[in-house]
């Protein structure tokens, strides 16, 4: 198995963060003490700053997704873990706006953690401040998990579509329930049929057989509570679109917005392949996505998988979704 | 009795005394986390008392409320993990409540509670889930109930004395909350590292006034 290309594990973060900040000089700047990214023009308009973050290892998100009609600022951890709540605060008080700033957070403990702290200590210096807890992920929809559903791939269609409406001008509370309104009409169901390369061992974190997948990972590498046998393509999607929709209940005719992302490892012929299956499978229950994305957009280092995302949207947030973007890894 | 809590209540000496209390207890209290967490609560703790050292000795105007501000935002942004940086929480509330209405045992008792809100906010701990809330809430408890009538020296020592049965209450208990809760039953017997922290915090409060009190007349 192929290490990573660093200079040494402790070093590999800081070196990304310093090089995205150099190819995208014109979107970002970085903070390389506190370590975070900050976008260097978002609409006037906007009246609260987004502000995401979490583990490094999810290239594109989070810094991918900092720039015009996106995030304010984006603190990115160490691989897998979550950013120091001092980043957080740090790089929310460089983004706050006067309607104070939002936290976008993918439900992990450590994440709802760091940036609780950091809340807590914005509310102190008199920062409004709130949270979206994004918590999509299917597989870990079970009353006997306590900290209930991971948060995934859907963060990149909330993130988005609350750019879109802070850039409109929305308070902060309006922002708030509008991401908590879609995180609740969001799911993301993830399979793997190979783990990532672990960064501490050089190794993979765990091992397949040719004929097996895990079924229901997290952005983590973590193993799913099951493993299923791996058959073809078209069967695999079925089930897993059959998961998602049997969670959302969506009605024939509703604003689907759907996210077909690479882990890291898959090819985008397999991902379009995927897509494609996936057009068929919800065209079967009187469904068609109102608009898709394909590609990687929230990795799991180089974990062979992918992941699936249904949005049900309303139709303003079709709009919002539509309006201009332009940072890294999104522009339109 | 009416002394005021200006005339008893150091928070530069708590809070070195604290830390004093943390560097000699550090061992145990490591050995405590090793059988029910990750083992690194006491270093944890040791690493922030030392950083608010650090803070202390530089500051121009020590008065309480800039001591406190001082100690929380040295655990709030030099220590990692989650028990180091919930102590700033604490921290934060007490010089938040003290720099409004100095050092009284109503800006004591209502520091304490803001802090536990904010600890009970960030990490969902509840009372009962064997976690450092279990000696903070008591200790919330004691001070609020006290904050009418006694003066600051006495309502921190019923507040030490109520967060150390709230510790010995944790032995008794199977975490729900943090690293222990995955011990499930291997984690009884033993008191949460965290809420003994909270213990020694209170310990020191009361130390300090005792032993000051006498000679303020």
């Amino acid at each position: 198995m192929a290490s990573y290309f660093e200079n040494g594990s402790d070093a590999l973060v800081p070196d990304a963060l310093q090089g995205f900040a150099l190819a995208h000089a014109d979107l970002v700047t970085l903070d390389p003490g506190h370590g975070f990214l900050l976008a260097r023009d978002t609409a006037p308009a906007r009246r609260v700053a987004l502000l995401s973050g979490g583990g490094a290892g999810h290239e594109p998100m989070h810094a991918g997704y900092v720039g015009r009609g996106m995030l304010d600022a984006a603190c990115p951890g160490r691989v897998f873990a979550s950013p120091h709540n001092r980043q957080i605060y740090e790089a929310s008080l460089a983004a706050a706006r006067p309607g104070g700033v939002l936290h976008i957070v993918k439900n992990y403990t450590g994440d709802r953690i760091n940036f609780g702290i950091a809340a807590e200590r914005l509310a102190h210096r008199g920062v409004p401040c709130a949270r979206v807890l994004v918590d999509d992920d299917l597989a870990s929809d079970s009353g006997e998990v306590a900290t209930g559903r991971r948060g995934t791939g859907g963060t990149v269609l909330v993130e988005k579509i609350l750019g879109a409406a802070a850039d409109a001008g929305a308070g902060l509370d309006d922002l708030q329930r509008l991401g908590s309104r879609l995180a609740a009409r969001c799911r993301t169901l993830a399979v793997a049929s190979a783990a990532h390369t672990s960064p501490t061992l050089g190794e993979p974190a765990f091992r397949l057989g040719p004929d097996e997948i895990e079924y229901g990972v997290g952005i983590h590498g973590e193993r799913a509570r099951r493993t299923a046998e791996k058959g073809p393509l078209g069967p695999l999607v079925e089930r897993m679109t059959g998961e998602l929709l049997a969670a959302l209940a969506p009605e024939p005719g509703c604003t689907l917005l759907t996210l077909v992302n690479g882990l890291g490892a898959v090819t985008p012929l397999e991902l379009y392949a995927v897509h494609g299956e996936l057009v068929r499978v919800l065209g079967a229950h009187g469904l068609a996505p109102a608009r898709c994305l394909v590609g990687d957009y929230a990795t799991a280092l180089d974990m062979r998988g992918f992941s699936l995302t249904l949005l049900v949207a309303e139709p303003s947030d079709l709009a919002h979704y539509d309006a201009p973007v332009h940072t890294a890894a999104l522009r339109w | 009795m009416t002394t005021t809590a200006r005339d008893t209540l150091s928070a530069d000496a708590w809070i070195r005394r604290f830390a004093a209390s943390v560097r000699a207890t550090e061992a145990q209290l490591t050995a405590l986390d090793q059988k029910v967490g990750d083992g690194d609560f006491g270093s944890n703790l040791a690493a922030g008392t030392t950083a608010a050292l650090a803070r202390l000795d530089s500051l121009s105007s020590p008065d309480d409320a800039a001591c406190l501000e001082a100690a929380a935002n040295a655990f709030l942004d030099e220590i990692g993990g989650t028990s180091g940086p919930l102590f700033g929480l604490l921290l934060q509330s007490l010089a938040a409540t003290l720099k409004s209405s100095g050092a009284t045992t109503a800006a004591l008792a209502e520091g304490v509670a803001d802090g536990l809100a904010a600890i009970r906010r960030v990490g969902g701990a509840a009372p009962g889930d064997k976690t450092l809330v279990d000696a903070l809430a008591p200790a919330a408890e004691a001070l609020r109930a006290a904050s009418g009538t006694a003066p600051p020296a006495r309502a921190l020592a019923d507040a030490a004395e109520s967060a150390w049965r709230g510790v010995r209450e944790t032995a008794r208990l199977r975490a729900r909350m943090g690293r222990s809760s995955y011990l499930g039953e291997r984690a009884e017997g033993v008191p949460d590292p965290g809420a003994v922290g909270v213990g020694l915090f209170f310990a020191s409060a009361g130390g300090v006034v005792r032993d000051l009190a006498p000679h303020l007349g």
